[in-house]
């Protein structure tokens, strides 16, 4: 039975070969990566509950998981959409956002700190979360119609470059480090995937590495003091160390198999700053040790070898793009958050992929993910 | 593309996707090291830590810093505010408490749903506030029954508070709780929800130096978090406290002189820019502010015509009227007009097929510049203003500090408008009529100045051409910024100008010649009274009075004394005030005859003086 699909907004031509009925699409839906996420977010609602603590546990847990099943079912919608929508509007979809991010830069008072919100009235905001999604919609329209075969030229690189670097000025001014360094390590992947050739990284690696001191002239003292107490952490214990130290302490006591569910005392103390948002890995750590910490990443593991797997399958080079933008997407969260509770990386604020309690980070996850699905479906043969 | 690229591209990439999945799994191979390094090698260590983590940390707020006037009377100092709290945990039955103690107290409903609300987001063995502001009627019959209500105590906490009421409200500001968009501030980062901060005037702008640091109580707790006893008491540092150079004897006197009157007084020390006097009128106590303002209060506040919320001083934007001649007459001089030279002035001048009146009707005769400047003679400006064109006059205004901020540290100070031929082309589109010039040389039409830059602009005349960046924090006598040593006007033409500021206050037909100062001290001034709509006029050229208030014009006033050595300057605006000579001016004589009173110590002659008139 044909479902029918919105005549006016898709492509006009209807009938070609590539064009299949949504029913038959939907059949096509890589379950096994729905179900890979709902268990990720199983498990996260259990860590939520108990990171949450008192009388608000519940109703936390409850618009968490609602979240979810909200979010599910756009990944499904996105998932069967026709692929020709997302490469027609991939520009305008990422003009559209970097003239929201120019409004946030501009729309902002004078010597407050951090904006990153621009307040609609009935809702704020925050346009760097699709950014994430805009830059590798934009950067795999542009290489799907440069269509390069012997790697990338010098035009096609600075093209790109200046695409992911419109952006990530405009969101480092914000500031917002962990989105920034984000968007630098997606968009790259994508110009990696696209066939940036070898030499040119090695150049780029070398280029950065002398880039790199110049830099941090340009970071915030704030920015500067995280990165100096990452390695340093006990110089200033009750200040810019302390969520370090703590978060540490939580996860390394942990142990082989955890205190027990809400059993964490590190949580329930009240030691660990932000346990149920950025640090909620933590918590995790602590009460479900080593082995928990393993499963979590088996899970996250599986994910990522999934995204690459679809990306390898890719029906044509806009969709090979997508799924390794996505895929890193999903993949420099996972790093950079669990690095950063651990004390391997500067506290950034980025959250934990579908583990971290908040709406817009979930939002914006399960889209990357129906993109990823969306490749999946168009492939399968 | 052909299929072959195809392929080759195919195997390329796969490849490049390889080297993704490898590097992931280095990465996520790193971080399970990390744990298990963490988790298992270190895992007793850390664990024998996290036990004897039994460690809180609470914060203490520093106590914040007061606010002096230039003699040391306090204008804003912190009060004990006595605090009813109840932990839940200590009560044998929360609402049962709660309701016993709204039968003594009578606590409102909302009072105790909020108290209900707060318990159930927060654990129990922390104190819920139940209400602030406790009278001493209201502590004594809580504390003669704390025996039979367990958990139940009273608090003390620390309350701004503003002992003049709204007599600076302006210039202090005042203090709120800490707002999300503040909270986002680097320099908050480390303040928690409920502090308070500052909100607008010198309690905002000297946040850093009021606030000082906060201090830790380490406390043992146990296994349920609930204290043991307190390890280490780090205390807070309180703020600074800060020296305004306000003299708050002298505010006194000009809101006094207010009376009745809405606009605003600004006096200043001429030799480096002290601000003596800051009022905007009507004004509003912030002690309301900081009891918690009602939400009736605050719409009230906000939608008053007379909008007391508006620090009118520094965002006020006027009219100047006949106090801009003080630029007009200073740009003739620098234009090289002779100040002999006359100009005829039968009432009025017809130019561009339009009369454009004088203020009297009956004319001024023939008059120079010195004749001018004391009976304030629109047609002599008129001339001026043709012959050095809009934008020569614009330059010497600015050199005044007119249409530019003070760079007084208040926050939303405005900096008025010097319409240039490029200004309205910029601002409004519409290119420049002659007859604009004719306008505003007489300060009417686009010219918009603060009180605060008027202040300003006076006492540079004052002080030989110095222009001064106005400050409200003492530093012995220093000024906040040392202006240029050199005056951008001639010396002659300073003292030219001074002559006939004194003819204002001094010559027989001077505007002001009415508000001359007690005591024979010699003063220079300006009146000024500022159209606030076009008027209209008999066949005969007389004014028709209109009766509703916000027709009626602004009155202004600049003026600074003695005359030989400056010692303060002033500026008055009195929305709607009517006359500048005869409402603006004796505003400016009380307050100057005041300070001149007190330093030669003779209060009574001036209270007998003011009770006389």
């Amino acid at each position: 039975m044909p479902l029918g699909r919105p005549e006016g907004l898709l492509s006009p031509s209807s009938g070609s070969a590539e064009e299949t009925r949504v029913g038959e699409r939907l059949r096509r839906f890589p379950v096994a990566l729905l179900l890979m996420l709902t268990a990720l977010v199983c498990l996260g609602e259990v860590v939520l509950y108990s990171a949450v603590g008192g009388m608000e546990q519940l109703d936390a847990t409850l618009r968490q998981g609602v979240r979810f099943i909200v979010s599910a079912t756009v990944m499904m919608v996105v998932s069967v959409t026709d692929g020709r929508l997302f490469r027609r509007y991939a520009y305008v979809f990422y003009g559209g956002v970097l003239f929201l991010l120019v409004l946030v830069f501009l729309a902002g008072t004078v010597g407050m700190g951090a904006r990153r919100w621009l307040s609609l009235g009935f809702m704020n905001l925050q346009p760097s979360e699709p950014m994430k999604l805009a830059i590798i919609l934009a950067l795999a329209r542009y290489f799907h119609d440069r269509a390069v075969s012997k790697g990338i030229g010098v035009r096609d690189f600075l093209v790109a470059g200046v695409m992911i670097a419109m952006p990530m000025g405009l969101i480092l001014k914000q500031p917002d480090l962990g989105t920034a360094i984000l968007l630098l390590g997606v968009g790259g992947t994508v110009v990696f995937v696209a066939g940036l050739s070898w030499k040119a990284i090695l150049g780029l690696v070398a280029m950065g590495g002398s880039v790199l001191p110049v830099a941090w002239n340009f970071l915030h003292d704030y920015q500067k003091k995280r990165i100096f107490t990452l390695f340093d952490p006990e110089a200033d214990p009750l200040g810019a160390g302390y969520h370090i130290i703590q978060s540490k302490i939580a996860v390394g006591s942990g142990g082989l198999l955890g205190k027990g569910f809400m059993a964490g005392s590190q949580s329930r103390l009240e030691f660990l700053p932000e346990r149920h948002t950025d640090f909620i890995f933590s918590v995790l750590a602590e009460e479900w040790g080593f082995a928990g910490a393993m499963v979590l990443m088996t899970l996250y593991a599986l994910v990522i070898v999934r995204g690459l797997v679809i990306a390898a399958s890719a029906k044509d080079r806009f969709g090979l793009l997508v799924a390794s933008g996505v895929t890193a997407l999903f993949a420099i969260q996972v790093v950079v958050n669990m690095g950063m509770v651990i004390g391997l990386l500067p506290v950034v604020g980025i959250p934990l992929p579908l583990i971290s309690y908040g709406g817009s980070s979930m939002v914006t996850v399960m889209l990357a993910m129906g993109l990823l699905a969306h490749v999946s479906v168009q492939s399968t043969k | 593309m052909l299929d072959d690229d195809r392929q080759l591209f195919r195997v390329d990439a796969r490849r490049r996707l390889l080297v993704i999945g490898g590097v992931s799994g280095l990465l996520m191979g790193t971080i399970g090291a990390r744990l298990f390094y963490l988790q298992l090698l270190k895992g007793g260590q850390y664990h024998d830590l996290a036990e004897d983590n039994r460690i809180s940390l609470r914060p203490i707020s520093p106590p914040r810093g007061r606010i002096l006037d230039r003699s040391g009377l306090v204008l804003v100092e912190n009060r004990p505010d006595y605090l009813l709290t109840v932990i839940p945990e200590l009560t044998g039955d929360l609402k049962e408490t709660l309701q016993e103690l709204q039968r003594h107290l009578h606590l409102t409903e909302e009072e105790v749903t909020d108290a209900l609300k707060q318990a159930r987001n927060q654990r129990r063995f922390l104190p819920l506030r139940v209400r602030a502001h406790l009278d001493w009627d209201e502590v004594s019959r809580v504390e003669t029954r704390l025996y039979d209500l367990p958990g139940v105590s009273i608090q003390i906490q620390a309350l701004r508070h503003y002992p003049y009421g709204n007599l600076c409200s302006h210039a202090l500001g005042y203090i709120g709780e800490l707002n999300e968009n503040e909270k986002k501030d680097p320099e908050n980062q480390r303040m928690r929800p409920g502090e308070m901060i500052g909100k607008s005037g010198v309690e905002r702008s000297y946040e850093m130096t009021l606030r000082g640091v906060e201090g830790v109580r380490e406390l043992e707790v146990n296994a349920m978090g609930r204290e043991v006893r307190e390890l280490r008491f780090t205390p807070p540092t309180p703020g600074r406290d800060l020296s305004l150079t306000i003299d708050v004897e002298l505010q006194q006197v000009a809101v006094d002189a207010m009376v009745g009157q809405t606009g605003a007084v600004v006096a200043l020390d001429p030799r480096n820019g002290e601000v003596l006097v800051m009022a905007s009128l009507p004004s509003y106590d912030p002690n309301e502010f900081i009891r918690g303002i009602s939400g009736k209060l605050w719409k009230r506040l906000m939608a008053d015509d007379d909008r007391p919320m508006i620090n009118k001083a520094v965002q006020g934007q006027y009219p100047p009227g006949s106090t801009f001649k003080i630029a007009t007459a200073l740009a003739a001089l620098e234009g090289r007009i002779d100040p002999e030279q006359r100009f005829f002035c039968p009432g009025g001048y017809f130019r561009y097929n339009h009369y454009y009146h004088c203020w009297r009707n009956g004319g001024h005769g023939s008059v120079n510049l010195m004749q001018a400047i004391e009976q304030s003679c629109d047609v002599y400006f008129y001339h001026v203003g043709e012959i050095l064109g809009v934008d020569f006059i614009d330059r010497v205004a600015r050199k005044l500090g007119l249409g530019q901020l003070s760079g007084i540290p208040l926050e939303g100070e405005k900096a008025g408008s010097i319409p240039s031929r490029e200004w309205k082309k910029a601002v409004l589109g519409h290119p420049w009529y002659p007859g604009e010039t004719l306008v505003n040389a007489i300060g009417q039409g686009y010219v918009t100045t603060t009180p605060l830059q008027l202040a300003v602009m006076i006492a540079a005349v004052a002080n030989g051409g110095r222009l001064h960046r106005p400050t409200l924090v003492r530093q012995d006598g220093r000024p906040l910024q040392e202006p240029p040593k050199v005056s951008p006007f001639q010396h002659e033409h300073l003292v030219l100008l001074r002559r006939g500021l004194e003819q204002v206050m001094h010559g027989a037909r001077g505007t002001a010649h009415r508000a001359k100062l007690m005591f024979e001290v010699q003063a220079g001034g300006k009146t000024g009274t500022a159209q606030v709509m076009r008027h209209r006029r008999t066949a005969e050229g007389k004014i028709i009075k209109s009766s509703e208030r916000r027709h009626q014009d602004h009155a202004l006033f600049v003026g600074y004394a003695p005359l030989d050595a400056p010692e303060i300057a002033i500026a008055v605006v009195v929305e709607h005030g009517g006359h500048g000579g005869s409402t603006a001016a004796p505003i400016s004589k009380k307050i100057m005859d005041y300070y001149f009173a007190r330093q030669r110590g003779a209060l009574e002659e001036w209270r007998h003086a003011v009770g006389q008139a």
